[in-house]
């Protein structure tokens, strides 16, 4: 088997040394009219035989035969640029693009946008750009549900508590961040349902294997959220309207001082939901027929409301910083609770409130090779559980006095939870030459988790903290043109755990533990493609990986979460095997495609089970777990008009804990892990007309199909079929039709989620909304 | 070939006979019993779990199977494919009578009675509750005749006892109400559920528990274990008093759901299994008295010395107890292997662990899964051992003899052996 590896390698070495020959080199830098570097930027020589991208600061290089070229030069948001050369020597050339108002909010045919080449690069990465739906209401949750691979599972509907699934992995093995620094430091109010849409650039998805620079115990991948960079003034402001009384509102302006490198961005979110869709086939007490009967009713307590309030000054290219830049955040969330975690526990008047505010800085500078990263984050983040209705609920909004709180039957509760977090992450990256570059990366995050109750006097105050300090170092190589390129790291985990807590004992297994305990973990990994041709490229990656309890699994949500404080680490060694490539041609046709194949060993997995008994969650180990499957997508664009996308994805989890807790052979040994989605897939097809009505108008009529294979919610090989819980299959497809005049000014669109009105679960039995309608209205002004 | 023919007549002339004779109703054996005790038409159904040992609220995958017999010629019990998943409607704590199971169903706003027959829960009936409200598992009850139940549970704050008195026909409230008893001095929790039970003889209802300090988990008991006697009548307290013994039920949070705990043998004398804190640091069971037509401990009487902790008791007549009992010494985790099946004479205070072929039977782990049942003078009892088979064993009361019974596949957490009529 190494003997082929070498063979291949020195094959692929020799095909790509056999193109170097008699080479020279064309460089230069790409620069917009303002003369600022467009980053990322395409180059593609002769129809995209060769290519290259420009770096972050717009400087280019490559290596061409001699000879006459015609190079097109792409990037998003510029027109496209062509230019003829006849390569005879070492040339340098510098090119000036234009920003072009429509292409803006769309991703050109032939340009790469920096989510495209990180999809290419060498770790297994899929990258959602947000500009072509800014103008549709939905959330980053709802963007990234439709990539290959992943599956977001919601509880019900706005501002619901959802679980991320990538390749296979639990959503708590996937970390979460915002340009790279942890999004839980905008407080905990804060995800992928309420980050505002017109911040964002793209979200990366990383898939397995982390890159270092995250600097995260990430194991099942990790979703950076990369918010827009480009440097120019705008305001962008939108709002939405749709069904189940909700409404949304977000504006956002970025600001420079003329004649100052100064930057001010300040930006505003406001959500709300009355959530009261229809509930189907819930179980009410009939006096009349004297027992429970089968009905729809509308949900009654499921208020939602969040705001992100955030203000951002700083500097770019001044002396002493390459950017600077400080924040202050606030963010409010309140939330009705309707149900337990399942339907049958009904809630009229149990909420959780919660509100946090953050202050972080953020460094940037390069000395010659040697770049540098700085950012310090500190967030206080308050939440309240209140449940001291001793009622008891129905479906049809009635209720009757109870013995017991809602949510438990216990007594009256306010349960507070203040969990502080500081973060540190400082980085630098030297690079040695062209072809060979090191980074490293230290990451520090401190969560304290203070409770205590305002009014059940029985329960023990405490205050745990957990401390984790995740060290990297990365080494990357670069050869052939940047054709291969390879990357190596370790990691170093430390965790600290300080538990005060001893209530609940028996459930949160917090006597069983070593109450201040200190562990480290290693990781390592490799990642490396080759592009043999713009239509062929392979990649692969493997990491060993070590994932620490976060705070919700361990410590619990206050809510519907029990804590776990016998969690362990979860450890993981994940292979990653892809191939992707793009076809162009007759000009107006682009085929892209791209299939990963995964395998993942994991010790000590976390899951989420259900206590269909309590209507809480607790997250438990599982001692072995083997995921292997793979995900595949398909993407057809015509004349930058037409596209068709249609993705898959199928993994299969198994059980391997041989033995059983008391040391006897296990039942559940390579059975199929339940309560998780194995087979889904997504269609979406969307066209888009120009200068319909007007000059550079655009109407983009748009339609989405989902499909998630059912599943069981408990261990499918026991228990006769006919008795055993499922969550059904989904079939959802949403329309959308948005407009847009004046240059992408002003913009409007109107869509319909679920139109055939389909009942949808992901989880057992916690119905998910049927057929909704919106309505946005949006304008851009830059 | 004659022989042969002749022998095939015979045969079918005897079964044609025989099928006649059968047919006849004159002829049909009494179906009355001379021991109105026996059942002659149940089932047993098993209750195992697959992710851990339940109890004490752990949430396990459950699994029931209906088997006709529990004796050694049976196949290995398995449950792929086979058997009622039963977590999104039951507990594994429930209340079993006849052919039906009671519970506060995983819902929990209401009372219900179920059946699970093939490989589907029945629902019988269901009662929404009134005004006193229970959660799922943690309430005790006490049958006062054939179709009235009492269930009784602390409230949500645990500083009243709440009961509900049900009609188990048709499942109708008969009556609900506070329970007339003091928070003892110092004390602010009562018991979760505490645990009732019923005696016929004299028409009283028991009710034992006790009160702690404030804090739900971790809170210190500040009164021995406290006995009301109820007229279930009327549900007003007679009396309240302490025990002579500074002790707690072995049971307090989940009333005789999963294990038995207190028993009436055929003189009418109340016993109750209890634990006592003593100054080694260890607990150790006693086996308490009500003597029949008092309501006051026999001081002088403890039916357990054995050491260890009594799990569950379960009285088989002859003045004999099966009793699953905890061996302290080989560890006091739920999933430890120190479980022991012991027989407990109630006369001569002795107890005697259960053997086969003058072997002891091997450790269990399952703090909480008993997996004990009684039928017809035979008590069936389940191992759960190590590097074994769950295997399930065949007490004969009456000749204090033990067989082997059914075995069944391993890699399950085996939980309880439950006898259920058969519906007619």
């Amino acid at each position: 088997m190494k003997n082929w590896i070498v063979i291949l390698a020195l094959f692929l070495s020799h095909l790509s040394l056999q193109a170097a020959k008699h080479a020279y080199t064309l460089s230069g830098k790409v620069t917009d009219t303002h003369n600022d570097p467009v980053s990322f930027a395409t180059l593609s020589f002769n129809n995209a035989k060769f290519a290259t991208t420009t770096d972050e600061n717009g400087l280019f290089q490559i290596k061409l035969n001699k000879g006459k070229y015609l190079c097109k030069v792409t990037a998003i948001s510029y027109s496209a640029h062509e230019f003829a050369i006849d390569l005879t020597k070492d040339t340098i050339v510098n090119i000036e693009m234009k920003v072009d108002a429509v292409l803006l909010q769309g991703v050109n045919v032939y340009g790469k946008s920096i989510g495209k080449q990180l999809e290419e690069g060498a770790f297994s990465v899929s990258a959602v750009e947000i500009a072509p739906n800014l103008n549709k209401m939905v959330t980053l949750n709802d963007l990234i549900d439709r990539t290959a691979g992943v599956k977001v599972r919601r509880e019900g509907g706005a501002g619901s508590d959802f679980d991320l699934t990538i390749n296979g992995m639990s959503g708590n093995s996937i970390r979460y961040f915002i340009d790279g620094v942890p999004l839980e430091t905008k407080g905990s109010g804060l995800t992928l349902d309420n980050v505002p849409l017109n911040t964002v650039e793209r979200v990366e998805l990383y898939k397995g294997v982390v890159p270092s620079y995250l600097g995260s115990d990430a194991l099942g991948g990790a979703v950076n959220i990369v918010t827009r960079k480009k440097r120019q003034n705008f305001l962008d402001a939108s709002y939405g309207i749709g069904s189940f009384h909700t409404h949304s509102g977000d504006i956002t302006r970025q600001y420079y001082i003329p004649g100052t490198a100064i930057v001010v961005q300040p930006t505003f979110s406001i959500n709300y939901s009355k959530n009261n869709y229809m509930m189907k086939g819930v179980e009410v007490w009939s006096e009349e027929e004297d027992r429970y009967i089968y009905t729809n009713k509308r949900r009654f307590h499921d208020n939602y409301f969040s705001l992100f309030v955030q203000m951002e000054i700083g500097v770019n290219d001044v002396k002493w910083a390459d950017k600077f830049f400080v924040s202050a955040s606030y963010n409010k969330l309140n939330k009705d609770i309707q149900t337990g975690a399942m339907q049958n526990k009904v809630y009229g008047e149990a909420s959780r409130y919660s509100h946090s505010f953050n202050v972080s800085a953020r460094y940037n500078k390069r000395w010659d090779k040697v770049s540098t990263r700085l950012t310090l984050s500190h967030t206080w983040d308050h939440s309240e559980t209140v449940d001291t209705a001793y009622r008891k609920y129905s479906w049809d909004g009635s209720w009757m006095p109870s013995s017991g709180n809602e949510m438990n039957n216990r007594a009256r509760t306010i349960r507070v939870y203040k969990r502080p977090l500081t973060v540190l992450n400082a980085g630098a990256d030297y690079e040695l030459n062209e072809h060979n570059s090191f980074a490293f990366n230290y990451m520090f995050n401190r969560q304290g988790n203070d409770r205590h109750d305002k009014a059940d006097r029985s329960f023990e105050s405490s205050n745990d903290v957990v401390t984790k300090h995740i060290l990297s170092l990365t080494y990357s190589q670069s050869f052939f043109n940047k054709k291969w390129q390879t990357s190596y790291f370790v990691k170093s985990y430390i965790n600290s755990l300080s538990i005060k807590q001893t209530d609940d004992f028996t459930i949160t297994g917090s006597d069983q533990i070593d109450r201040n305990k200190t562990k480290s973990y290693w990781g390592a990994g490799i990642g490396s493609r080759y592009s043999l041709c713009e239509p062929f490229a392979i990649k692969g990656s493997y990491e060993h990986s070590v994932r620490l309890p976060l705070s919700r699994e361990l410590l619990g949500n206050g809510t519907t979460v029990y804590p776990n404080l016998t969690l362990s680490p979860e450890t993981s060694n994940n292979y990653n095997l892809g191939i992707f490539g793009t076809c162009n041609f007759c000009e107006v046709h682009q085929l892209s495609y791209e299939a990963n194949g995964f395998v993942r060993h994991v010790q000590n997995y976390i899951r989420a089970t259900v206590s269909e008994r309590e209507g809480m969650m607790q997250y438990v180990n599982e001692p072995a777990i083997d995921i292997k499957g793979f995900d595949v997508e398909v993407s057809y664009l015509w004349n930058s008009s037409l596209q068709l996308t249609v993705n898959g994805s199928w993994s299969d989890a198994r059980d391997l804990k041989k033995f059983k807790t008391d040391g006897n052979p296990s039942a559940t040994y390579k059975n199929r892990v339940p309560n998780r989605p194995w087979f889904f897939g997504n269609f979406d097809a969307s066209y888009t007309f120009r200068d319909l009505l007007m000059k550079k108008d655009r109407l983009r009529i748009g339609a989405e199909y989902q499909y998630i294979h059912w599943y069981y919610l408990n261990w499918e090989a026991f228990g006769a079929t006919s008795s055993k819980a499922r969550i059904p299959t989904q079939n959802i497809t949403n329309l959308s039709l948005s407009y847009s005049w004046h240059n992408d000014r002003y913009n409007i669109s109107v869509e319909c989620n679920n139109i055939f009105d389909r009942l949808a679960y992901d989880n057992y039995m916690l119905q998910k909304p049927g057929r909704s309608f919106g309505a946005k209205f949006r304008i851009f002004i830059n | 070939m004659k022989k042969s023919k002749f022998l095939l007549t015979s045969f079918m002339a005897l079964f044609i006979a025989f099928g006649m004779t059968s047919c006849s109703e004159k002829d049909e054996p009494d179906p009355t019993p001379d021991d109105p005790t026996l059942i002659q038409d149940y089932h047993f159904d098993l209750w195992v779990a697959l992710d851990k040992h339940g109890g004490m609220g752990r949430d396990v995958h459950t699994l029931v199977r209906s088997i006709n017999s529990l004796e050694a010629d049976q196949p290995e019990i398995t449950f792929q494919g086979e058997g009622t998943e039963v977590n999104s409607i039951l507990s594994l704590e429930t209340i079993l009578k006849g052919a039906y199971y009671y519970q506060v169903p995983v819902s929990g706003d209401r009372f219900a009675k179920y059946i699970i027959k093939d490989n589907h829960i029945q629902v019988i009936k269901e009662r929404r509750f009134q005004t006193n409200t229970y959660s799922t598992r943690k309430y005790t009850h006490a049958w006062i005749n054939d179709n009235t139940l009492v269930i009784m549970a602390a409230n949500g704050d645990a500083s009243k006892i709440i009961w509900t008195k049900l009609n188990t026909d048709d499942m109708t409230i008969i009556s609900e109400g506070t329970l007339d008893v003091k928070m003892p001095e110092g004390g602010e929790l009562f018991t979760t559920s505490g645990i009732l039970t019923y005696r016929a003889s004299d028409d009283k209802l028991f009710y034992f528990y006790y009160a702690k300090t404030g804090k739900a988990f971790g809170g210190k008991r500040v009164t021995p274990m406290m006995t009301a006697v109820i007229n279930p009548a009327t549900m007003a307290v007679e009396s309240d008093t302490p025990c002579f013994l500074d002790c707690e039920m072995v049971g307090t949070a989940y009333g005789e759901l999963l294990q038995t705990t207190t028993f009436i043998d055929d003189n009418n004398n109340l016993y109750i299994a209890c634990v006592t804190d003593d100054t080694d640091g260890k607990e150790h069971s006693h086996l308490l008295k009500i003597p029949a037509n008092s309501t006051s401990f026999d001081k002088s009487y403890d039916g357990f010395t054995a050491g260890g902790k009594l799990i569950s008791v379960m009285y088989v007549g002859d003045n004999k107890v099966v009793a699953y009992a905890r061996d302290d010494s080989a560890g006091t985790k739920i999933d430890d292997f120190s479980h022991y099946y012991t027989v407990i004479d109630v006369i001569s205070k002795t107890s005697t662990p259960i053997t086969y072929n003058g072997q002891s039977l091997a450790y269990s782990s399952g703090r909480f899964s008993s997996r004990m049942a009684y039928v017809n003078h035979k008590a069936y009892i389940g191992i759960d051992a190590k590097d074994q088979n769950p295997q399930i064993y065949i007490y004969d009361v009456e000749k204090n003899q033990t067989t082997l019974g059914a075995t069944m596949k391993s890699g399950y957490y085996f939980e309880q052996i439950r006898v259920v009529e058969n519906i007619k």
